[in-house]
């Protein structure tokens, strides 16, 4: 039996408008609000908080100052963590690191990055990034939902209810998780930063793991081979079949296709995890972690896999930034984790001319402070969370290349010109992809629900 | 991927509601007016832009400006100012509405509901439902057959699928009362409470962990047994509510009633290390209040939090007033990483409170009967010389002081310090601050300091007064595992010592690998070094402390003795009758066996009242105005005899004028039965939530659970046995047109199973369910690395044996990561309160049902259950398995395909028998070995056919 011979047998209209309905997974009536410049989009995602100061975020003034005390009129009565407001002198600690300009934007770039160094005037850096949560748990929440307590919809469920999806044998949303070599033991995650919230199950994002399983039960049971489950789906087909018929229930021949498209990402996602068609000089490119499944540098191809496979929202967390002790120890082995991928990724975006409508987003949920936590010695210090200012790159998507927009003060503390939050980069993001973030909403317990809650403007000025 | 159907929102059925002659206000205008206008023109006075109000009834003289604004379209001074104009349709029913006199109502669930009369003999749902059919030109269907009728009322009232001994009893059961007893004898089974507690948790958010970063594992299952147990001993509604709410305030508490109040404790806990308490305090208690709101109440008074409501009457000021009846428990803001959260108590089970008695009762029974006797005297006489006596109890045999926070323990020795400053204790490596534990001298103070981060994760405590340097003092130090600096005693010589706080923020264990160091860094002595695994009471402390040995007390005349030396003495006389002993194994055993009883989290007031301020824009370091406990406004003002506290504000709720409560309750009771309640927004009936599709029905059942006492039984068994609840589900093409998603109810309701009754129905039909009420939660399969890849630490540990069989409902619940299969199948997430039921249909949920080692085994333990029927009649197995799951026997066509389908796969099988045994070795469970591996692993492959199909996982 064929699918259109079960069209045929869905008897009523509704049952045919719905099973059209769900093999058409549409953008929503009136999407998009403007000419798109973006397709998809690839965040990075820094999970901990990377310390701007010591990657991006040059202030060479600070050597001077180092070990003196945080100025009153830098921290202004701010709040701090628990973790240091209590502590008893906020010492100066400049980077160790040392910084230089690069490409014709000259853009400063610290000796971790050297890989990024090389494609800066692919990017565009915010130096003005700041958000309201000091914490991890609100601040990658808020990073995700657009507010700092769960329950919301995350970004990529958003889009993917917006836009629908472009592969239908592959999920719109897709998550990829790293462990990083800097702090090991900080900063879980949690299922809910890709949950829908309260929009349907269905957008939620699928965590795409290393391993036998890149999807959930996505393999057949020992014992089991392809034949006979593709016998298995046609017995089954033909056995719902014999109850949509007396029922005439659309939600049966919703199942019906479910198992087809199960059956479909059985092959398609083993196809897209297989790395061992991909050239020497890829490998090259995103380094020899990329090699080893779950790494940063392997999800780093994953996803450029994902978006040649036109799938919406490829999110990968890369976790241990959150460096409150040994940041120098730490950072370094972290950065060694993510640079070359990171490039890599715009490299081979670029190559492939995938990256002209594919935005990638670098950052994490907030950043770190200019002020050692514990003591400042010659080659140690840590660093605290630190919302007030952080740095983030993009690319690509339509995005003004070589560009650095906004600028924190001497201290990389407060900022002093164009400040981003978190709702604008979110509304900047949805720009990109032609959506107006005031008009993408839902409503739940009697309120048109958005991303951007009650704020957000699209930074237009660092789009072409 | 293409994903399930969502069935697009029934305009029509409002476009019906404008066919008819008059335009209702709230059925038809406040719906346009709350959406489009009140953000300008209602309620909140921060949003309001105008003068003009929609949320009242506007002036005569506002009517005509009204109109002609609402149809301008685009052009200049249109209405709405924002968003689309109003469509046609919308335009005209204000039109109407005007031309009809603009007659205004107070939002129609903020009136009492009014009871409509019902002819005698007629039952009251029919009747309602049929009207309205009638008036839509539609006929009931025909009433389900009997199998599809008992499956259905088995879903719906245990959760569980009938047994096929059920379901013959029940065809042979030609009496016109087979199906009420049928209802009876469901809503007697303790199944029924656990069903309906699956629903209850979703409301109360209830978890197995404590939610934000580290979502450490808390205790909550004792309040998850109370609430099926409410279920199942039909506590009155009013009762269930008022318990949870405020269990703790009724006169004479008992303990269950205290467990109860766990309800408003489910919230998630913030331990994360850096957070600012104050912060996670105020949001604690603003989950309580939207909480309680919407499971009690539908309404969303979280949108007051920021700014007056902008839809609702409902002030932020009143917001505020409603936190304050919840704002008064001694709670902190940063929770315990693991573990509960004070307040909290011990919660013993009715085996282990008859545990504890069982052991009271037998201690003093041997202290009863313990005699010595009066040879005190003439054992003295005889001490060899150089006689001493110490405790040997639950001494820590090697004195490693390997403890952590929940340890109980106690250091001792005897020290003689020359200088102000040095280790006495300590358990952390030399000149750092910690991790681990010290004792020390500084400045002469005794300080102890149990630390995982010195900053903001740690207690440490100092004693008032300096230790007086070059003489010998006895120190001890006893830890209580409670947490708290208060649980850190100090003794100097015996004497209990006044203790100064300097931090007392313990959130994590702070044992190290370290050695137990003695002296480090002191100048002077330290000897006569004793480390016990239990905090030693006072008194043993004292004894410990008496430096004279025995034979220097027994010299003493006993008038001259003091009494640590008369106590010493004495207990070094008892430790040699085995008597004593056998009382002191029997202490030593109750001490342990209390210590290991659960506890859980409750509500508690604390003496003095926490002052509480509005927040401004909620945020909880901008507090404004000062605000006492109140209701809101808009609703009837508290009764007069209920104190203003949350005892008061819980009889409020339940009170029969409260307008709200009854509705609530059985609209999500409706929503239960037939998927969608009578309000669609079950978890909003403000003037944003749905106009009911039958008020005359909601109000009636309201009634009907007000009437009868708030019997909440009686109310499932009125939906269950009227004949709406009872038609078939089979819905005709043109039906399907008129009504698609099913809300006038010409037909029976059809829809997927809830996740957990996906996976128990698989358990039940395999043989694998394994059924007790209550009890820790458990767990089962799940796939490797799940945890483990989200935070580095520890993975889930997956348990064994009976375990992997229990009802969903006691699967081990962690936020951060919920069980994969309940995610899928649309489980609530536990987050924050939900009751609104969803349900899609995706092709992770096809993946699961396929290829999860749950359904894998349980289609080899249906297997089994085949080929036995089989043996037993012939060609009788498939039938009895396909009948296990639906109810029904095959149709011929069915039987055909499933017959070819085993024997293609007995096929496959007899050509590679290794792929069978492959296949049926998915499972823990035993595999029958007298059963051939080819033909079991066939049929296993059919059964998981039959449990894949979309009627196996459907209730229709």
């Amino acid at each position: 039996m064929t699918r259109r011979d079960l069209l045929k047998s869905a008897a009523g209209t509704a049952a045919l408008a719905s099973l059209l309905q769900a093999d058409s997974d549409t953008a929503l009536p009136g999407i998009p609000h403007f000419a798109p410049t973006a397709k998809r989009v690839i965040y990075l995602f820094q999970s901990g908080a990377p310390s701007q100061i010591d990657l991006f975020d040059h202030k060479p003034a600070l050597a001077a100052l180092r070990a003196k005390e945080l100025p009153d009129s830098v921290r202004q009565g701010q709040r701090l963590t628990g973790m240091t407001a209590t502590q008893a002198s906020f010492p100066v600690a400049p980077s160790l690191f040392t910084f230089a300009q690069y490409g014709q934007s000259g853009a400063p770039v610290s000796e971790l990055m050297p890989h990024t160094a090389r494609v800066v005037d692919d990017l565009c850096f915010i130096k003005s990034m700041n958000t309201e949560q000091i914490n991890h748990d609100p601040a990658v929440t808020f990073c995700q939902t657009g507010f700092q307590l769960a329950g919301r919809p995350s970004i990529g469920s958003w889009l993917a209810y917006g836009l629908g999806s472009e592969n239908k044998e592959l999920p719109a949303f897709v998550v990829m998780i790293s462990q990083g070599s800097g702090n090991m033991s900080d900063q879980p995650l949690y299922d809910r930063l890709w949950g829908s919230g309260f929009l349907p199950s269905k957008y939620q994002g699928v965590k795409f793991r290393a391993g036998n399983d890149p999807v959930l039960y996505l393999s057949n049971p020992p014992g089991v081979d392809p034949a006979m489950r593709r016998r298995y789906l046609d017995d089954l087909a033909q056995l719902n079949d014999v109850n949509l018929r007396e029922f005439n229930d659309p939600e049966i021949s919703t199942r019906i296709s479910q198992y087809e498209m199960a059956y479909k990402m059985q092959t398609s996602v083993p196809e897209l995890t297989d790395l061992s068609k991909e050239s020497e000089q890829t490998f090259n490119l995103y380094g020899p972690d990329a090699r080893r499944p779950g790494t940063f540098a392997a999800n780093c191809l994953l996803a450029r896999r994902l978006a040649e496979r036109g799938v919406r929202f490829i999110q990968l967390f890369h976790r241990g930034w959150d460096q409150h002790t040994n940041l120098p120890k730490q950072i370094r082995g972290q950065a060694k984790d993510t640079d070359q991928a990171s490039a890599a990724l715009i490299t081979d975006l670029k190559q492939r001319g995938l990256l002209k409508d594919t935005l990638v987003v670098w950052g994490g949920e907030f950043g770190r402070t200019v002020y050692s936590q514990g003591k400042l010695t010659a080659d140690d210090y840590g660093r605290d969370h630190h919302p007030r200012a952080f740095t983030i790159w993009l690319s690509g998507g339509g995005v003004k290349p070589g560009l650095t927009h906004g600028e924190s003060d001497d201290f990389s503390y407060n900022i002093v010109r164009d400040p981003v939050d978190v709702h604008d980069l979110h509304a900047t993001i949805l720009r990109t992809l032609g959506i107006d973030h005031t008009k993408l909403t839902f409503k739940f317990q009697g309120r048109h629900f958005r991303l951007t809650d009650v704020k957000g403007r699209a930074v237009t000025e660092v789009l072409s | 991927m293409s994903n399930g159907i969502v069935l697009a929102a029934s305009a029509w059925l409002l476009t019906c509601a404008a066919s008819g002659q008059t335009v209702g206000f709230n059925q038809d205008i406040r719906p346009i007016l709350s959406d489009r206008c009140y953000t300008c023109h209602g309620p909140s006075s921060t949003t309001r832009q105008s003068k003009l109000r929609l949320d009242l009834e506007p002036p005569a003289s506002a009517r005509a400006e009204i109109l002609r604004r609402i149809s301008l379209g685009d052009k200049p001074g249109h209405m709405p100012a924002v968003g689309p104009p109003l469509t046609d349709r919308e335009i005209n029913l204000i039109k109407t509405w005007l031309d009809q006199g603009a007659v205004w109502e107070k939002h129609w669930s903020f009136n009492p509901p009014k009871r409509q009369p019902v002819p005698s003999g007629a039952n009251a749902i029919d009747f309602f439902v049929n009207a309205r059919l009638q008036r839509e030109g539609l006929h009931p269907s025909p009433q389900a057959d009997k199998p599809a009728l008992l499956r259905r009322v088995t879903f719906d009232l245990t959760g569980l699928p009938p047994t096929p001994e059920e379901l013959d009893a029940f065809l042979a059961d030609s009496s016109p009362a087979a199906y009420e007893k049928v209802v009876n004898r469901l809503l007697a089974s303790p199944r029924y409470g656990e069903r309906m507690a699956a629903r209850w948790l979703d409301a109360a958010r209830y978890a197995d962990t404590n939610g934000y970063q580290t979502d450490g594992e808390r205790y909550m299952w004792r309040w998850r047994d109370w609430v099926i147990d409410a279920f199942n001993n039909n506590k009155p509604y009013d009762q269930f509510a008022v318990e949870q709410l405020a269990g703790d305030l009724l006169p004479n508490a008992t303990l269950e009633q205290r467990i109860a109040t766990g309800f408003n404790r489910n919230h998630r806990g913030n331990g994360e290390g850096g957070i600012v308490p104050e912060e996670y305090a105020a949001e604690y208690v603003m989950d309580r209040v939207d909480t309680t709101s919407t499971v009690f109440l539908g309404l969303t008074v979280g949108c007051a939090r920021c700014h007056d409501h902008k839809y609702d009457p409902i002030k932020q000021r009143e917001y505020y007033q409603l936190f304050a009846y919840f704002n008064n428990i001694p709670e902190r803001g940063n929770a315990q990483k693991y573990g509960n959260s004070p307040p909290l108590i011990k919660a013993p089970t009715s085996a282990e409170q008859a545990g504890l008695l069982r052991l009271d009762t037998a201690i003093a029974a041997a202290e009863k009967k313990f005699s010595p006797g009066a040879g005190q005297p003439a054992w003295e006489a005889k001490l060899p010389p150089d006689t001493d006596w110490f405790s040997h109890r639950q001494l820590d045999p090697a004195n490693t002081g390997d403890f952590g926070f929940l340890d109980r323990f106690t250091l001792a020795a005897r020290v003689n310090a020359s200088a102000p400053d040095g280790g006495i204790f300590t358990r952390m490596k030399d000149d750092t601050d910690g991790p681990g534990y010290q004792v020390l001298l500084k400045d002469g103070k005794i300080h102890v300091n149990l630390v995982l981060r010195w900053l903001d994760d740690a207690i440490r405590v100092e004693t008032r007064d300096a230790l007086e340097l070059n003489r010998p003092h006895h120190i001890a130090v006893t830890w209580d595992g409670s947490r708290y600096a208060e649980g850190v005693r100090v003794y100097i010589d015996g004497a209990p010592q006044p203790m100064k706080v300097n931090l007392d923020q313990m959130n994590q264990n702070f044992a190290v690998p370290e050695p137990l160091r003695i002296g480090v860094g002191l100048k002077g002595q330290v000897t006569d070094v004793r480390v016990y695994k239990t905090n030693l009471p006072p008194a043993e402390i004292q004894v410990l402390a008496v430096p004279e040995n025995l034979n220097r007390i027994a010299a003493l005349p006993p008038a001259q003795r003091t009494p640590a030396q008369r106590d010493k003495i004495h207990r070094a006389w008892l430790d040699g009758f085995p008597e004593w002993i056998s009382i002191l194994d029997l202490r030593e055993q109750r001490e342990r066996f209390y210590d290991g009883i659960s506890t859980v989290m409750v509500m508690q007031e604390q003496p003095a009242p926490r002052e509480t301020f509005l927040l401004q824009r909620g945020a909880y370091d901008h507090p404004g105005e000062k605000v006492t406990r109140g209701v809101p406004a808009a609703l009837p003002p508290l009764p007069p005899d209920a104190p203003n506290n949350r005892l008061g504000l819980a009889r409020w709720i339940v009170d029969p004028q409260n307008p709200l409560t009854a509705r609530v309750a059985v609209n999500r009771y409706w929503q239960m039965y037939f998927g969608a309640g009578i309000v669609k927004t079950v978890e909003d009936f403000g003037s944003q939530g749905e106009w009911p599709v039958n008020p005359e029905l909601l109000d009636w059942l309201a009634t009907e659970f007000i009437r009868t006492g708030w019997n909440v039984k009686a109310m499932q068994k009125t939906i269950v046995m009227s004949a709406t609840y009872r038609q078939t589900s089979k819905a005709t093409p043109e039906l399907l047109q008129r009504d698609p998603e099913n809300r006038l109810l010409a037909r029976g309701p059809r829809f997927r199973l809830p996740a957990e009754a996906v996976r128990d129905q698989a358990l039940a039909v395999s043989g694998l369910l394994v059924e007790k009420v209550g009890g820790p939660s458990v767990k089962p399969y799940q796939p490797a690395g799940l945890w483990k890849e989200l935070s580095g630490a520890e993975d889930y540990k997956q348990d064994h044996g009976d375990a992997l069989y229990r009802r969903s409902l006691y699967t081990f619940w962690k936020r951060a990561s919920p069980p994969p299969m309940m995610a899928g199948f649309d489980a609530a997430g536990r987050e924050a309160c939900t009751v609104r039921e969803t349900r899609t249909n995706t092709p992770l949920q096809a993946l699961d049902l396929m290829n999860d080692v749950t359904f894998v085994e349980a289609s080899r333990g249906l297997a089994q259950k085949i080929m036995k029927a089989q043996k037993i009649m012939q060609n009788g197995g498939l039938d009895y398995g396909f009948r296990a799951a639906t109810s029904r026997l095959p149709t011929d066509r069915e039987r055909a395909i499933l017959m070819s389908a085993y024997n293609y796969n007995l096929d496959r099988f007899q050509t590679d028998p290794d792929a069978a045994l492959k296949l049926l070795g998915q499972g823990e469970s035993p595999r029958d070995p007298s059963l051939d591996t080819k033909q079991l692993a066939a049929w296993t492959n059919v059964a998981s056919l039959i449990l894949n199909l979309d009627e196996t996982v459907t209730r229709q």
